[in-house]
């Protein structure tokens, strides 16, 4: 239909007279222009109500409102705190808390080294079928990827005890939480903590210091928990380690953990800046120990000082 | 005895009246009688009611708006200018090749160029005037939208333009050609160099047939051009007096530093990069197409009944110094003025065109991490540049605009330059017989893209304060008379300087990295261009436009 000069112009005037007669629709006429604006922008940065979830934004994405996101984290929270081996409840924390600031801050310091670029072009995933444990038992002694395998294998863990993230909303930075939880257990195996509530708390607060996820913060809550013992250990050695360290030290996440494979372990402690923490496990052994002996050398005072005569078995029943 | 001192006046009469006066100005002009040159002036200077020294367009504006006015246009002008004028007057240029220097006139600028009859002869296939504005900050999602149209549709009035886009070589030709037609060429001393200004000699005698002219500017002038002078092929020098000497000569103004004016300010320790893009604009979906495809699909609805006719957009980025900005030019060409650190503003030099274009184009679009990571990135290898460019855009969401900015196609070859960024204020811009215009008063930061405009409201002002004294029969030098030149327009040009320098200083807040404090000042800053955005002050966005206009 061909439309002429004159009837274009009453056209044009019809239209700007509707427009001003529809107060109520300039809403929904930003609303169109805007969505039509950025098709690519993610959805779900807008607010939306749970009737009108958008789609997710990558497979196995569930997009939050914000007081779902709210529930979730004073949830996820109180759950881990009463049972510290909820990891998946861990992991929601994690992600519950993690946006809007914090894990762009992250993915911006990805993006600020080069190795860090590299992982998220190439997006690796850890899991069993790509990291062999087979081989990596096979490296020799003191590389990273023998420390890891002894570690898995020491802790009765595997890499495919990881959940997928769902709750990021940003596709990019859902890759990255994901990038930090394969890592968590080379964490593990470079710093050798092991994996009690005693250990994580440690590793914890050294991740909070190194990537700054309120997660791992939060997890320190768990302190609360230890024996009176761990507690003063904690303050008194693992805190000041961990802060000290993850502060000082390069960013752990920008570390190609395939390509370090067959680094020394010492080497590239040394690399990114960490001393290794006292080994908790020879300090469990030797208070254990002590406790033994101090336990035996209580129950010889007392054989001595009574005057009947005990059974030599009993010590060891 | 207004009537006798009626312009031109013959001269012992300024003479007395100068004599009149001496002891009142003895004060305020001692320093520079102590300079007297009592050299190789021989014969008694020429006498010029207007020397302006510095040919550009603020200097050329003031010439054209005198010679244009019935009422200034008998008064003896002189504009002295070191380059040469004739192969400026000659400039041509293909449809497809842009200089780099170009501006954003303001509606009032180029009202006044229609006024001295200039704009005419400015090639109008070389402007572009664009009536939307699209301003984002890479630090947030705040954008700003400056829409005239929009605006004049909502009161049914027509099309306004923000501003526009004209090369100032454009406009110089301009000018010179409305000079020429308004015979005013005799005014012109081309590739002529000032080789001093100093004050003149006191040859008053008993007689009363000599002349003091001791308080008046006398110029040395060096003709450099050989062929062109009418008489002899050697240098030649004469030495001319000014009634009034207007300084229209740039930054480093000797005429400003002739009449012991300060300029205070400071260097941004930034570079302006400019240069001269091919650009593809990106199809517009915000309506579907309905309107674009034709007059059949004819929306009734759409937000824009009247077709855009350009777009100016512009980017904050503050962790890498400064804001770009890509301004509309006929021919999908587009100029660039992209503020930026000296070393940033070398690497980009340094590069090959194919990297320029990656790099313009990622610092439209990129995050700002992104673009850091990029500077580091060797400037030999510009594939590595465009791979970066086309994975991040994967994964990065398009600029907040209403209108997306265009591709960057390619730079023209050579256009790319760099300057360093400076504010400066002149502390007044008159002083007995002197007055100082464009960028000898006042140079500001390019973001607001208001230097030239300065510069020709200056020149606007001056013409009209001249014309005033004309009418009253008043000494065009006379410090009264400058006086409203110096308030009209001092406040006006610290305003805006200042106010470009508060822009700036804005923009600058939270760019010492991706810490807490400057992701807070970020988002502040969010918060402040909402209020202006929203409209939650009414009449604020308004201001603001008017302002600039």
């Amino acid at each position: 239909m061909k439309v002429s000069p004159s009837r274009q112009q009453e056209l044009l005037l019809l239209s700007s007279i509707l427009r001003a007669s529809r107060p109520l629709c300039a809403r929904c006429t930003h609303s169109r222009s805007r969505q039509s604006a950025s098709p690519l922008s993610p959805p779900a940065q807008r607010s939306f109500s749970i009737l009108n979830r958008p789609p997710p934004n990558y497979p196995g994405h569930v997009p939050l409102t914000r007081v779902e996101r709210l529930g979730l984290a004073v949830g996820s929270a109180i759950t881990s705190l009463t049972n510290p081996y909820r990891h998946d409840m861990i992991a929601a924390l994690g992600e519950a808390t993690a946006q809007p600031f914090f894990i762009t801050r992250l993915r911006n310091r990805m993006l600020s080294d080069p190795t860090g670029r590299r992982i998220l072009r190439d997006r690796p995933r850890i899991t069993s079928k790509t990291m062999s444990l087979e081989k990596l038992r096979r490296l020799p002694e003191d590389t990273v990827g023998r420390t890891y395998a002894a570690w898995l294998d020491r802790e009765g863990v595997t890499p495919d005890t990881r959940d997928p993230v769902r709750y990021i909303d940003d596709e990019e930075e859902a890759y990255v939480m994901q990038r930090y939880r394969e890592c968590h257990d080379f964490y593990h195996a470079v710093t050798g903590l092991p994996v009690w509530v005693e250990g994580e708390v440690g590793l914890k607060a050294f991740e909070f210091a190194n990537t700054g996820l309120p997660m791992t913060g939060l997890s320190l809550a768990a302190i609360v928990r230890l024996k009176p013992q761990e507690r003063q250990r904690m303050f008194e050695i693992f805190l000041p380690w961990a802060f000290a360290n993850g502060w000082r030290s390069k960013d752990l996440i920008n570390v190609y953990w395939e390509e370090e494979l067959e680094t020394n372990v010492a080497e590239l402690r040394n690399r990114l800046g960490i001393e290794q923490p006292p080994d908790l496990r020879a300090i469990r052994r030797k208070l254990k120990e002590e406790r033994r002996a101090a336990k035996a050398a209580r129950e010889a005072a007392l054989m001595n000082s009574t005057t009947a005569a005990p059974a030599p078995a009993q010590s060891t029943a | 005895m207004a009537t006798a001192a009626r312009l031109p006046l013959p001269l012992p009469a300024t003479t007395s009246r100068a004599a009149i006066c001496a002891q009142c100005r003895k004060a305020t002009l001692n320093p520079f009688k102590r300079r007297r040159f009592a050299s190789s002036i021989s014969s008694a200077p020429e006498i010029y009611d207007v020397v302006t020294v510095g040919g550009g367009p603020a200097g050329l504006a003031l010439l054209a708006a005198l010679k244009s006015s019935p009422i200034t246009s008998h008064l003896k002008t002189a504009l002295i200018e070191t380059q040469d004028l004739g192969r400026l007057r000659q400039w041509s240029s293909p449809d497809d090749q842009f200089s780099n220097r170009a501006s954003s006139l303001t509606p009032s600028s180029v009202s006044f160029l229609e006024k001295t009859g200039a704009w005419r002869h400015v090639s109008q296939s070389r402007v572009q005037a664009y009536d939307e504005m699209q301003v984002w900050d890479a630090a947030n999602d705040a954008t700003l939208q400056f829409d005239w149209a929009a605006d004049s549709q909502r009161h049914n009035a027509p099309p306004q333009t923000v501003a526009t886009m004209t090369e100032n070589t454009n406009l110089t030709r301009g000018l010179l050609e409305r000079i020429t037609e308004l015979g005013a060429d005799s005014a012109l001393f081309s590739s002529t160099n000032v080789s001093s200004i100093t004050m003149g000699k006191d040859d008053a005698n008993a007689d009363g047939d000599g002349l003091n002219l001791s308080m008046w500017p006398v110029l040395g002038l060096e003709s450099k051009s050989q062929s062109q002078s009418q008489s002899a092929g050697s240098d030649v020098s004469t030495t001319i007096a000014a009634r009034l000497l207007v300084g229209a000569d740039g930054f480093n103004s000797p005429v400003r530093r002739f009449a012991g004016i300060e300029s205070h300010g400071w260097d941004y320790h930034r570079h302006g990069v400019v240069a001269t893009l091919t650009v593809q604009s990106v199809p517009d979906t915000r309506h579907g197409g309905s309107y674009s495809d034709g007059d059949g699909g004819f929306d009734l609805f759409s937000d824009e009944p009247l077709p855009n006719r350009a777009t100016a957009y512009q980017r904050f980025l503050p962790q890498l110094g400064g804001p770009i900005a890509i301004l509309p030019l006929p021919n999908n060409r587009a100029s660039l003025v992209w503020s930026t650190t000296p070393q940033h503003a070398t690497y980009l030099k340094s590069l090959s065109p194919l990297g320029q274009v990656s790099m313009i184009n990622a610092a439209l679009r990129l995050s700002q991490t992104d673009l850091n990571y990029m500077f580091t990135l060797p400037a030999s290898a510009p594939d590595t540049l465009d791979s970066e460019l086309r994975w991040r855009l994967q994964h990065t969401s398009p600029p907040p605009v209403a209108r997306q900015p265009p591709i960057v196609t390619g730079v023209q070859e050579g256009s790319l330059a760099s300057f360093p960024l400076r504010f400066r204020h002149a502390t007044t811009l008159v002083s007995p017989r002197v007055a100082l215009i464009g960028d000898a008063a006042h140079t500001v930061h390019p973001l607001a893209g208001q230097g030239l405009n300065l510069g020709l409201a200056d020149a606007e002002s001056l013409a009209s304060t001249i014309a005033y004294a004309v009418t009253h029969g008043m000494d065009l030098g006379d410090p009264m008379v400058l006086e409203r030149y110096g308030s009209d327009r001092f406040g006006k040009g610290l305003l805006m300087a200042g106010g470009v320098d508060a822009l700036n200083w804005l923009y600058q807040l939270g760019s010492g990295g991706d810490g807490v404090l400057a992701s807070f000042l970020g988002r502040a800053r969010r918060l402040g261009m909402k209020v202006v955005d929203g409209g939650l002050v009414p009449g604020l966005k308004g201001l603001v436009m008017k302002q600039a206009g």
